[in-house]
């Protein structure tokens, strides 16, 4: 589903985001990316949906090279993958039910598949009460259920997600854990970058570890550490 | 891929009423540059049917000389015969000219009273077979240069002194309306950068989740559009306004009568409106076009 060939990324200033890495995801997979704040992950993250370009190496999205993509197809790359973070990026202003229905709206699927996609998935995050709440009305947990909601809304085969638990509560972190093992038990591929010890070490997935921009462990049903 | 009508619709709908202040400032620079060019546009067509009426009954009238020999005269008159540049002639003379004269000086006793038969000149009127410009000024020079022939006079020197005048002004007014077309697509351009900057997270959100560019760029686009759309249409009725207060006041001015031409008929300030409206079109898909372009390049 991922595979990454030798790729470098060095941003401005010699700042060296990823060294030679590479890997490979199978369908299906879930992959932590762990190691402290400027390893890289973000980085990695942002490769995998060609928000950023790497100088050297490959990377193969759903058996396409996505370095050979022209720009006006990066938004149908997109669409195969849902994207989770840190501070959710919902629209304020919007309810959300239309913070998950925009999401359909914008790559032009019609109302009827809006009007059935967005109610199940709300239902399978657990918010089809709080449909007409604004953001601001939802605790942090909540508001990152939707986001979610959002991600997956539209079936994607991967689930990036950047810190999602960053700014939670354990007890929180944990709900939004199984909401993302139950995605991937659809058999979406989901990669999380994540800082949370305790939530590697109860997952035991595969823990792909960087340090520096250098991948130094990548080991099946790890450990934090 | 298709866009949704009417998501587009209410996208621009919405951005148009985020920033009523921007959006004003830029409908009225459109409307001015584009009044600006329609009364430039106007003028000229003004312009030119004043020189076509002047062409319609150009005469040239070849003043003759008191003390003409009378073969002096036969000799012009056998040249207007055979000159091909020549439709028609008469012959006025010295009883017909004081006539004239008489009804000239109607209201001026005095000089009625000092006028006598054979002060006032005798003359050939002439009229060309082809009433253009160039073909008068020929003729004229011909006839000024015959013997016994004291001067040709001509509305040439009339119609060249509009038209001179008004392209001067033409020219004036032009330059003003493309100053203003300038500022105006810089002005929309600013307008649709600041309704972007203030979407920018939803513009963030769209991307991420896989919304084409075009799909993004395509409601900002029908903004700077409609803004400069609604520029056009007060710009329409600000030169429908003009017609019948300038305009229409110049033409009923007794002391104006060259600017009898000046008043236009609704369908001839509807027809100058349509390229004008086109125009500010162009200007609004150019403003917002480049400040979409810029934006989106993240």
């Amino acid at each position: 589903m991922i595979k990454l060939e030798n790729v470098t990324k060095v941003y401005k200033g010699d700042v060296v985001a990823v060294k030679d890495g590479s890997f490979e995801i199978g369908k299906g997979e879930f992959v932590f990316l762990v190691g402290p704040s400027g390893s890289g992950k973000s980085t990695l993250l942002r490769l995998l949906n060609r928000e950023e370009e790497p100088q050297a190496g490959h990377i193969h999205v759903a058996g396409k090279d996505i370095g050979d993509l022209s720009s006006w197809k990066i938004p149908y790359l997109r669409r195969n993958i849902g994207s989770v973070y840190q501070d959710y990026k919902l629209l304020s202003t919007k309810s959300v039910y239309d913070n998950v229905a925009f999401a359909l709206q914008v790559i032009g699927r019609p109302r009827h598949v809006i009007k059935t996609q967005v109610p199940a998935i709300l239902e399978l995050v657990g918010l089809a009460k709080k449909h007409k709440n604004i953001p601001n009305e939802l605790s942090g947990g909540e508001q990152q259920r939707v986001s979610i909601a959002r991600a997956f809304v539209n079936r994607p085969l991967i689930l990036l997600a950047d810190e999602p638990t960053g700014n939670l509560d354990p007890a929180t972190s944990v709900g939004i854990m199984r909401l993302l093992d139950r995605i991937n038990r659809t058999g979406t591929t989901v990669v999380m970058a994540t800082h949370d010890r305790s939530i590697v070490d109860t997952m035991r997935r595969r823990v792909i570890e960087l340090d520096r921009g250098t991948i130094i462990r990548d080991q099946a049903r790890g450990v934090y550490e | 891929m298709a866009l949704n009508a009417n998501y587009i619709a209410r996208e621009t709908g919405q951005n148009l009423g985020r920033n009523p202040t921007l959006t004003v400032a830029s409908v009225i620079t459109v409307s001015i540059a584009l009044t600006l060019a329609g009364v430039a546009l106007l003028v000229r067509e003004g312009t030119n049917n004043l020189a076509g009426k002047f062409r319609g009954d150009v005469e040239l009238i070849v003043f003759l000389d008191p003390e003409i020999s009378p073969d002096q005269r036969q000799a012009i008159q056998t040249s207007l015969d055979e000159n091909p540049e020549v439709s028609t002639f008469s012959y006025v003379d010295e009883r017909e000219a004081f006539e004239e004269a008489q009804d000239l000086f109607a209201e001026q006793p005095t000089m009625l009273r000092l006028l006598r038969e054979g002060d006032v000149p005798t003359s050939f009127r002439v009229e060309p077979a082809n009433p253009d410009f160039q073909s008068v000024v020929a003729l004229r020079s011909i006839y000024e240069r015959e013997a016994g022939v004291e001067q040709v006079e001509s509305a040439t020197e009339a119609i060249r002194a509009i038209q001179e005048l008004t392209e001067k002004l033409n020219f004036g007014v032009l330059f003003a309306s493309a100053v203003s077309a300038g500022v105006s697509i810089l002005l929309i351009y600013n307008t649709i950068r600041t309704a972007m900057f203030a979407r920018r997270h939803e513009i963030e959100v769209m991307k991420l989740v896989g919304a084409t560019n075009w799909f993004i760029r395509v409601p900002f686009i029908l903004e700077g559009m409609i803004q400069s759309l609604l520029g056009g249409a007060l710009a329409v009725g600000l030169l429908l306004g003009l017609n019948v207060f300038l305009f229409g006041a110049l033409a009923n001015n007794q002391y104006f009568e060259l600017f009898q031409n000046f008043e236009f008929s609704i369908g001839t300030v509807i027809g100058t409106s349509i390229p004008l409206v086109l125009v500010g079109v162009a200007i609004g898909a150019v403003g917002s076009g480049f400040a979409v372009g810029r934006f989106l390049d993240v």
